[in-house]
């Protein structure tokens, strides 16, 4: 049996009140008396139903009992005391973990290897979980809206004559018979780009857009523009929207989640350096996309190396020359151009 | 890279950790001997918090964010419950399940929002737009919370603002200062501290704030000038070196040494942008913490006061700031606890009067207490 604790000094207020009064807390079986300090009783209740808060640190404990006073000690080992021989079992697990210990050099390595861990693998895992999980309907509804924003805003109908269409159109389907999925999930739309000038672009659903602009820029070179449609068919094999956007949602969520723990500078900074890692993800994305297309090319048996040529074309014309920067969606053109280069070799040279 | 002066997420941090509980115009009410001065102290340590912390961050992760309710209120109450004034502490009340319904419901939210505007664009606009309208709303209930779940000495503060004020506050003040390019800083922070400090109440007692404008023009002008200063070195210097750089790379395309050459005036620029924009926007937020704090007023008789040297608040945030990074965040509970020492250190309470005989005659009024039940912090997540 347990004898009685020893009174426990600290301050007493009335409820609600501001009003401290220097007291001690004796607790007798279930019993707890509050005296004052010449010994009168201040108030009285049960443990049972006395609500004392967690032990953090050296915070003063603050018992509130059912009549709603509060008793405040800094004598925390006092009341945990009260608190096992009352309600049995240990106390505050959690502070006996927080406690300054060498384990928490073992914490510390964990939360660090955590944090690495999903980063690399649990966010990737999860965004193809994710991936497979989404039905078809919400690619289709994604690439509806954007498009009808985009017709609504910066596009016009296309004014390319229905010669060179269909001339696009044929190499497109050709591509498309070859590419990984079936050929029906692919269409082809043109526009008159507006805004966005030179551009093809596709929708998570299937539907590549061309623009008049980017066709007047290849300048009669069908090959060329048959090679950019192939990097697209590549980003919609590839699901490379769906993936981006889960991504981005991944992991602006691991930063929001132990964003309250790290401070509000560190913060800025993760959140801007997530936005260059979102970036290089984009840049791995395009590489992929151009290797993508040097091999449907191929397998169409066009030339491997037409969206190279597009890059050329880009440089010459555009004076794109850029070297690859961490601040850009796409990697630089002259390297991408030697990329494709190098990679045509390799696939042709091992046929 | 922001460089605005209008950034507020700082002084709402201080808010709510308790260093504004106060009392009156010192400029008005002097220091003369009828006050009974009071610094508030803080006695948390970095050995003692690292512990909570690093068990903070390993539960978050491996409940997968649950537990950063229960994070957030154990680092609360260690915070709050080492911050003294007087004999009296102030405490944290709020409950886990409160705060996780508030991230469950702003995640939520940001969920539905994204899929939304990836769906049917013009639906999500209008989603925005109803966030727009609701904003304020938003910000007055989580100053409400925030103010509720806090306590000193038993009895609880309370938040009495409303929807205009704080449109006014956080929508038209940025804004205003915003087209102003920052001239008009100082009238959105005189907004701002009126309408997040001046609508606190501490049992039922008003707390006031009527900083002047010349008080923070005073504050306002030698990061004004450091802005405007950085921005012509920007034009002066860095602008060219860039563009030459750029030049040189034109002229010899696939150069290997060329994109890292870029790449590092890049990182360097932005690395520069991000210290200069810290130092100015830290020594603004600390001379409107001064001007602001020592501008009010408890009960109409008791006064705060804020006296941090800018320079020494612009050294703790950046070394802080250096020091968290260097060490992968490790030493994050330590600049926490030393940003809360110097804080606590350079502010005071001068009470009308002998403390105690004061603060006994305060209670709580019991609207702040029975309210608190029905009311979730959302939005505080989600600054």
């Amino acid at each position: 049996m347990h004898s009685d604790p020893q009174p426990i000094a600290g301050i007493w207020y009335p409820e609600q009140s501001n009003r401290s009064v220097r007291a001690s807390l004796v607790a007798k079986g279930a019993n707890l008396a509050v005296l004052a300090e010449d010994g009168a009783l201040l108030t009285s209740g049960f443990i049972s139903n006395t609500i004392v808060t967690d032990r953090i640190g050296n915070v003063l404990r603050r018992l509130t009992l059912a009549n709603g006073s509060v008793f405040e000690t800094p004598d925390n080992d006092a009341v945990d005391a009260l608190v096992v021989v009352a309600k049995g079992g240990r106390a505050g697990w959690i502070h006996h973990a927080e406690r300054f210990h060498p384990r928490l050099i073992i914490f510390a390595i964990l939360a660090i290897l955590f944090i690495i861990g999903i980063y690399r693998f649990a966010l990737p895992a999860l965004v193809e979980l994710a991936v497979a999980v989404t039905p078809p309907v919400v690619p289709e509804l994604m690439a509806k809206g954007a498009l009808q924003t985009l017709d609504a805003t910066t596009f016009d109908t296309t004014t390319l004559s229905t010669d060179e269409q269909s001339k696009l159109r044929e190499g497109f389907e050709r591509l498309t018979a070859r590419s990984g999925l079936e050929a029906g999930k692919f269409g082809l739309e043109f526009r008159q780009g507006g805004l966005i000038g030179p551009n093809a672009f596709a929708l998570p659903d299937g539907t590549v857009v061309i623009t008049d602009e980017l066709v007047k820029f290849a300048d009669g070179d069908t090959e060329l523009l048959l090679g950019v449609l192939a990097h697209e068919v590549g980003h919609v094999e590839l699901e490379h929207s769906l993936r981006q956007l889960y991504r981005s949602v991944g992991a602006a969520g691991l930063i929001m989640v132990i964003g309250g723990d790290i401070g509000s500078g560190t913060e800025d900074i993760l959140v801007q350096g997530g936005g260059l890692l979102a970036l290089s993800y984009s840049r791995a994305q395009e590489t992929d996309a151009d290797r993508h297309s040097v091999r449907l090319m191929l397998k169409a048996g066009y030339d491997p190396e037409a969206i190279g040529r597009f890059f050329t074309l880009l440089e010459s014309k555009l004076h794109d020359d850029s070297g690859t920067s961490i601040l850009a969606t796409h990697p630089g053109t002259p390297e991408r151009r030697r990329a494709v280069h190098e990679y045509a070799q390799k696939l042709q040279s091992s046929n | 890279m922001e460089l605005g002066l209008s950034r507020f997420g700082d002084l709402k941090l201080n808010i709510c950790f308790g260093g504004n509980m106060a009392d009156s115009d010192q400029v008005q009410f002097g220091r003369d001997d009828r006050y009974s001065r009071h610094r508030f102290a803080f006695s948390g340590t970095a050995k003692e918090y690292f512990g909570i912390w690093i068990v903070n961050v390993l539960l978050t992760i491996i409940t997968l964010g649950i537990y950063s309710a229960w994070a957030k209120v154990r680092r609360n109450r260690y915070l709050y419950g080492n911050t003294a004034l007087a004999d009296g502490r102030f405490d944290y009340h709020a409950r886990p399940i409160q705060i996780l319904i508030g991230q469950i419901i702003v995640i939520g939210f940001l969920i539905l929002y994204n899929i939304i505007l990836s769906l049917l664009p013009a639906l999500g606009l209008i989603l925005v737009l109803v966030f727009i309208v609701a904003f304020p709303w938003l910000i007055a209930r989580g100053l409400r919370f925030n103010a509720r779940v806090t306590s000193y000495r038993n009895v609880r503060f309370d938040f009495i603002g409303q929807y205009w004020g704080a449109a006014k506050a956080f929508f038209l003040g940025p804004l205003v200062a915003g087209i102003t390019l920052g001239i008009c800083a100082p009238i959105a922070s005189r907004w701002m501290l009126r309408y997040t400090l001046g609508n606190l109440r501490y049992g039922g007692r008003a707390i006031k704030t009527e900083p002047t404008l010349g008080d923070l023009y005073g504050v306002w002008w030698l990061p004004a000038l450091l802005t405007f200063g950085g921005w012509l070195l920007t034009i002066v210097i860095i602008l060219p070196v860039l563009v030459a750089q750029i030049t040189l790379l034109s002229e010899s395309p696939g150069a290997v040494a060329g994109p890292l050459g870029n790449l590092t005036t890049i990182v360097l620029m932005y690395f520069l942008l991000f210290v200069v924009g810290s130092v100015v926007l830290s020594l603004y937020s600390a001379g409107v913490r001064n001007v602001g704090y020592s501008a009010t007023t408890f009960d109409g008789r008791h006064y705060l006061l804020s006296d941090m040297p800018r320079w020494q608040f612009v050294w703790v945030v950046i070394s802080n700031l250096i020091v968290t990074i260097a060490t992968l965040g490790l030493m994050r509970p330590w600049a926490t606890i030393r940003m809360a020492r110097f804080q606590a250190a350079h502010t005071e309470m001068g009470f009308d009067g002998e403390v105690g005989e004061i603060l006994s005659t305060i209670k709580d009024t019991g609207s702040a207490v029975g309210a608190e039940f029905m009311d979730i912090e959302g939005i505080a997540v989600a600054f």
